[in-house]
């Protein structure tokens, strides 16, 4: 039992350039710390908890009740149980390629070229540390023109039989010239509600020219845990990226998107809600560098908080000097339930270029006191009526889901 | 004897630290159609929110028995379960939420008080089309979202089909007929009236006589200062409307 860093075995240890960017991650990882109140990335989320020192990295060998996660579509199934892969037969359609990292990292010497790539190791200390610890997570490949029909549906199960275990996860998708894919990322516990995990979680994806992404992510996570993700998304020419994160679970959480528009014509829609109560921080984080003309991106994020929890929204646009024409909008909205509830919200835009379209939005409110009562002059219970008026709230930024059946699943989740 | 169906004695309430019900009685039977008139001012709108147990609303003195019942007791909801029914003045917009959502989940919590099954989503549509078609309202009505970018009619007419659905024992009506054209008018009579069947009752909040060519009533009562100055049969409508109302404010 110890800290956030400890020896632990990893493949390859043995592979000069992986040795090396676990050794910088660590080493990043040790020069920036924990993140407190002073980093200004970290002003609102402080995850002060991971100073424990009672993690248990290596679970190897536990004795773990796999969970299941029941969902109304159909897909390609990865599980992962307290993130370790969990080997399942999955009939994979021809042309998309599905590994476990540890493999991916032995057979397909193309990761080299990849990994970290999108990474900041200085400005993401938690990335850093999910860099020194690269072993587990999934490889997704994509061949050229391939348009997946059913989703890629990552599930990681935990059950951390009362004891802290901390777990790193790291996610590489690589989707070819013109490929189209859904990837599906569900966080979820069993066992032990009171368990004080952390899981930290990095997923990279390169999205070549007209590629197609549509990422959902569903964060369940038990509500003492910390949950910790950073994706990057690199996107080529007339590439589209749209993204929908619903967060309803852990003490700290906190997801950072970056995005990266390279080439013109590039598209990218980050959406997302959250929902929570009690005492947690629910962090949304998003930077979307426009670094070529003629890119577009769009945000909506949408909270609903209640008891003394806390939601925080930090959303960076930057465009870079020759980015002409490009068009950034960026909106935050939050619900309060509670005299309690707090929301901190820090837009941040860096326009260098002339000619572009941005714009940013923040807006809170508390439920509709008159609709409240209007409905409950109508027999509706006071409990009812306020879940129909979240569910109300909620419901134009899970209407931007793409994919109808993806909408539905969470349009009951919420 | 029978139980009235509601019961209002002695009734004070006030808004903001302000007296605006004071000393205030009115016995209504089943099947009666009471009118209070009243100017600006009175506290008509204040009366019909406090039976309907708006926060906000504070009850100082007295009692309100509905079927026998302690009305004060209970929450709004309870109040609507029971059979409490208030055309409201201002209906309230609910972006987001649907008019299908928010009535069927509305006649199902009033179903589930009477001990009956919830009525599901075909048999539901079924019953608001009917009785939407007995209004002639347009059918497309209830996709919407409740109430927003209706105009002043479209929120009458809405609130006369929720009426119609639920099937109140006392529907009290607050202005029914303000900003109404002839046409949305006699759409909300024509529902009133559907619903005036010798055991329904109807507690009509007006500032003029023309609703009651409509809905014509059993009683008729002055309400000035937060209480009734008098109290007769319909001429009694007639005739304020000749006189105005302030003859009868000096009566007191």
């Amino acid at each position: 039992m110890a800290g956030l860093v400890q020896n632990i075995p990893l493949i390859g240890a043995e592979i000069p350039w992986l040795r090396q960017l676990r050794e910088a991650g660590i080493r990043a990882f040790e020069n920036s710390g924990i993140p407190t109140a002073k980093t200004e990335a970290w002003k609102y989320t402080k995850p002060r908890d991971l100073n424990a020192n009672d993690y248990i990295m290596d679970s190897r060998g536990e004795t773990v009740t796999p969970g299941h996660f029941s969902l109304p579509f159909d897909g390609y199934r990865i599980h992962f149980e307290n993130g370790i892969f969990d080997p399942e037969q999955t009939e994979l359609p021809q042309g998309v390629e599905v590994l476990p990292l540890a493999e991916a990292l032995l057979l397909r010497g193309e990761t080299r070229g990849y990994l970290g790539r999108l990474v900041d190791l200085k400005r993401h200390p938690f990335a850093a540390l999910n860099t020194g610890y690269l072993n587990e997570g999934v490889f997704i490949r994509v061949e050229k023109n391939v348009d997946l029909k059913k989703p890629l549906i990552l599930i990681n199960h935990t059950d951390s039989c009362g004891r802290n275990l901390f777990f790193n996860l790291r996610h590489l998708l690589i989707l070819e010239e013109g490929a189209s894919a859904e990837f599906v990322e569900i966080y979820h516990y069993g066992g032990e509600v009171k368990s004080r995990y952390f899981a930290n979680i990095v997923t990279e994806a390169f999205l070549a020219p007209k590629a197609r992404l549509q990422h959902y992510k569903y964060q369940a996570e038990a509500f003492k845990a910390n949950h910790i993700a950073l994706t990057a998304v690199d996107i080529e020419t007339a590439a589209e990226y749209q993204a929908f994160t619903l967060q309803k679970g852990a003490n700290i959480a906190r997801n950072e998107t970056r995005v990266s528009l390279r080439r013109e014509q590039a598209r990218a829609e980050v959406n997302a809600a959250y929902l929570m109560n009690g005492w947690a921080t629910i962090d949304t984080t998003t930077d979307i560098e426009h670094l070529a003309p003629c890119t577009f991106s769009d945000q909506l994020v949408k909270g609903v908080v209640g008891g003394d929890a806390k939601g925080v929204f930090q959303g960076k646009i930057h465009i870079a000097p020759h980015a002409v024409k490009t068009g950034g909008r960026q909106l935050h909205k939050a619900l309060l339930l509670s005299d309690t509830a707090e929301i901190d919200v820090k837009p941040e835009l860096e326009i260098f270029a002339d000619d572009v379209k941005c714009s940013h939005g923040a807006a809170s409110g508390e439920l509709d006191e008159e609709a409240l009562f209007y409905m409950r002059s109508r027999g509706i219970g006071g409990e009812e009526a306020r879940r129909l008026l979240i569910d109300a709230y909620l419901e134009d930024v899970i209407a931007k889901v793409p994919d109808p059946r993806i909408r539905a699943w969470f349009e009951e989740l919420k | 004897m029978t139980i009235p169906l509601l019961e209002i004695e002695d009734l004070s309430a006030r808004v903001c630290d302000k007296e605006i019900i004071k000393g205030f009685n009115l016995t209504i039977n089943e099947g009666e159609v009471h009118a209070v008139m009243g100017p600006n001012g009175a506290g008509k709108s204040t009366l019909s929110y406090v039976l309907c147990g708006k926060p906000g609303y504070e009850v100082t003195g007295g009692s309100v028995w509905f079927k026998g019942k302690n009305l004060l007791a209970m929450s709004p909801e309870e109040r609507a379960r029971e059979g409490i029914f208030l055309c409201m003045q201002y209906p309230v917009e609910i972006p987001g939420v649907p008019v299908t959502t928010f009535l069927k989940h509305a006649v199902n919590a009033v179903r589930a008080h009477q001990n009956l099954p919830e009525l599901d989503t075909m048999n539901f549509i079924k019953l608001v089309r009917e009785e939407g078609k007995k209004l002639g309202l347009d059918a497309e009505m209830i996709k919407r979202p409740v109430n927003v970018g209706f105009s002043g009619g479209e929120k009458k007419r809405l609130e006369t089909l929720q009426m119609s659905v639920l099937k109140p024992m006392l529907s009290i009506l607050d202005e029914a007929d303000s900003g109404l054209d002839i046409d949305a008018l006699k759409v909300v009579a024509d529902g009133v009236n559907a619903l005036r069947d010798g055991r329904r009752s109807m507690l009509v909040i007006t500032h003029y006589q023309r609703l009651l060519n409509y809905i014509v009533p059993d009683y008729v009562h002055v309400f000035a200062d937060g209480h009734i100055v008098k109290s007769g049969d319909k001429s009694l409508a007639l005739e304020l409307e000749e006189t105005g109302y302030a003859g009868f404010i000096k009566e007191k």
